[in-house]
């Protein structure tokens, strides 16, 4: 469904993302994991059109979308959860919900995703009115998700769900996030909690310093000594 | 201090309700365009001034109703604030340097008035401006009623547009977050021309009503800024109904302190007010 190849993306003089290729297949739940200052927001930010693309090209169902305006993006079939969330936190959670279906095509659906989406999360049904900025974390995360659910996607890129919620409620998150997947909805995670992530996804990628290191199933990878020893603190025993 | 009679003091309120709405009207443009476009635009009191320049020249040359230049005025200026919304985004102008441009540009917009018009007083005659009626004994000018009534109408309508379609509400979001709006599917430039072409068609209706209403001379361009900016930042930046609140709050303030003291006290108070706002209410502004 996605094919990214030779991926480069640079600040300046700064590049960040060295020649990255990745495949997402149809129906998959991808996830790429790696420290701090990898390139993982630099990644799906590309993906997303916030960033361009210096070289490489990125195909979603067979259009190249490389080259696309940054408006385009969301037309083509992606959508992102961008980190620490981005809502429009002047706006109320509905208002930032139907922002999310802006497009004709999603707009035309509205009412029909809105239930959905209140029915993936309860929560946000009793907070509809409410200033989206006077939500806790966790609920903020959750019309995050909602309002990239609105533009009716075919992909879904998620930047670091986790970051900043309480264990319980990352639980949570995954587990919608599983949901979401499992409806059919392909996903291309990135995140830090690197063992989360990998009991969730299918297939992984490891970036570190801008390029893919390793890649490979989720349960094979998280086997590897060189990842058991780097992400999770594990020593060999 | 001398106490005025009730008459005189319900006629100064009336005269300061008034007053409200030229400000609320000259502000609504600069203010959205500040809060939303980032872009302070001194040509607003420019483009007001032209406007109202160009009224007067159709009215009193061309012969026509001066209300009637209401179709012809602010769709051409719309397209001049398209062209400057492109102008400054091609060059990536910052808001700080936005105000140093237009200014630049008011300055050239004085010094055509004055070309053109030459640097004498110019009061439109039409058939609106000696027109009066009176109610409970207060006497209502027709041409600042209307403006009041324009800006009331205008004000409400654009927080309407603001807040319930979908295009308003991409308005805010792109000014709260461009590239997250952005991947949502919204044309920021496309949105962001629009915007600015809006902001100085409403210029160009302060124009009209200010032409109905005030005697022009070019000069007069820089005393409104003062206010105005007072007007705008104590109603909110991106606001359409603050600038009509504290319009008429500033108005009347103004009108009242006028009657009590001394005319000299009307901006005292009108920066008197807008000092007590951000010492109280900062990040309002």
């Amino acid at each position: 469904m996605l094919e990214v190849e030779n991926l480069r993306v640079a600040y300046g003089a700064a590049t960040a993302l060295w020649d990255v290729s990745l495949k997402v297949g149809k129906g998959e739940l991808v996830c790429v994991v790696g420290p701090n200052g990898a390139g993982k927001t630099t990644l799906i930010g590309t993906l997303a059109g916030l960033n361009r693309a210096s070289s490489g090209r990125m195909v979603l169902d067979g259009n190249d979308v490389t080259r696309l305006a940054p408006h385009r993006f969301c037309a083509a079939g992606i959508a992102i959860v961008p980190e620490s969330r981005r809502l429009f936190t002047g706006m109320t959670v509905l208002e930032n919900l139907e922002l999310g279906s802006f497009l004709p095509a999603a707009r035309e659906r509205r009412r029909e995703t809105l239930e959905q989406v209140c029915e993936l999360f309860p929560a946000v049904r009793q907070k509809l009115a409410m200033p989206a900025g006077s939500l806790s974390g966790g609920q903020q995360q959750m019309v995050a998700i909602g309002r990239a659910l609105m533009a009716r996607p075919r992909l879904l890129l998620l930047d670091e769900p986790s970051l900043g919620l309480a264990p319980s409620i990352v639980m949570d998150m995954f587990d919608s996030i599983r949901r979401i997947n499992a409806e059919g909805l392909t996903v291309l995670l990135v995140e830090q909690n690197v063992s989360m992530a990998m009991a969730l996804a299918t297939r992984a990628y490891v970036l570190e310093e801008g390029r893919i290191v390793m890649d490979g199933s989720a349960g094979d990878l998280i086997r590897r000594p060189e990842i058991r020893k780097a992400y999770l603190g594990l020593e060999e025993g | 201090m001398a106490i005025p009679s009730l008459n005189l003091l319900l006629q100064s309120i009336l005269s300061g309700i008034f007053i409200g709405g030229m400000y609320a009207m000259t502000g609504l443009g600069l203010g959205l365009a500040w809060g939303l476009l980032r872009q302070i635009n001194l040509a607003h009191f420019g483009f007001v001034f032209l406007s109202a320049y160009l009224c007067y020249q159709m009215s009193t040359v061309g012969g026509i109703d001066p209300l009637l230049t209401v179709f012809v005025l602010p769709p051409a200026f719309f397209c001049v604030g398209v062209a400057m919304q492109w102008v400054l985004s091609r060059f990536r102008i910052s808001a700080f340097n936005s105000l140093l441009v237009t200014f630049g540009v008011t300055v050239m917009i004085e010094s055509g008035i004055q070309y053109v018009w030459t640097a004498d007083f110019r009061k439109m005659q039409s058939v609106y401006a000696e027109e009066k009626f009176v109610v409970g004994g207060l006497f209502v000018p027709l041409p600042e009623f209307l403006t009041l009534a324009v800006a009331v109408a205008l004000s409400f309508a654009i927080w309407a547009a603001m807040r319930f379609t979908d295009l308003g509400k991409a308005m805010r979001a792109m000014a709260e977050d461009a590239p997250i709006a952005a991947a949502f599917g919204i044309n920021e430039r496309g949105l962001s021309l629009a915007l600015s072409g809006i902001c100085v068609a409403l210029a160009s209706v302060a124009g009209i009503c200010f032409a109905l209403t005030f005697t022009l001379t070019p000069t007069q361009i820089f005393s409104w800024v003062g206010v105005v900016f007072a007007v705008v930042m104590l109603g909110g930046l991106g606001s359409a109904l603050g600038p009509l609140v504290s319009g008429i709050v500033i108005g009347v303030s103004e009108a009242v302190a006028m009657a009590l003291f001394a005319p000299s006290w009307a901006p005292i108070v009108s920066f008197s007010l807008l000092i007590l706002m951000l010492l109280f209410r900062p990040g309002k502004a």
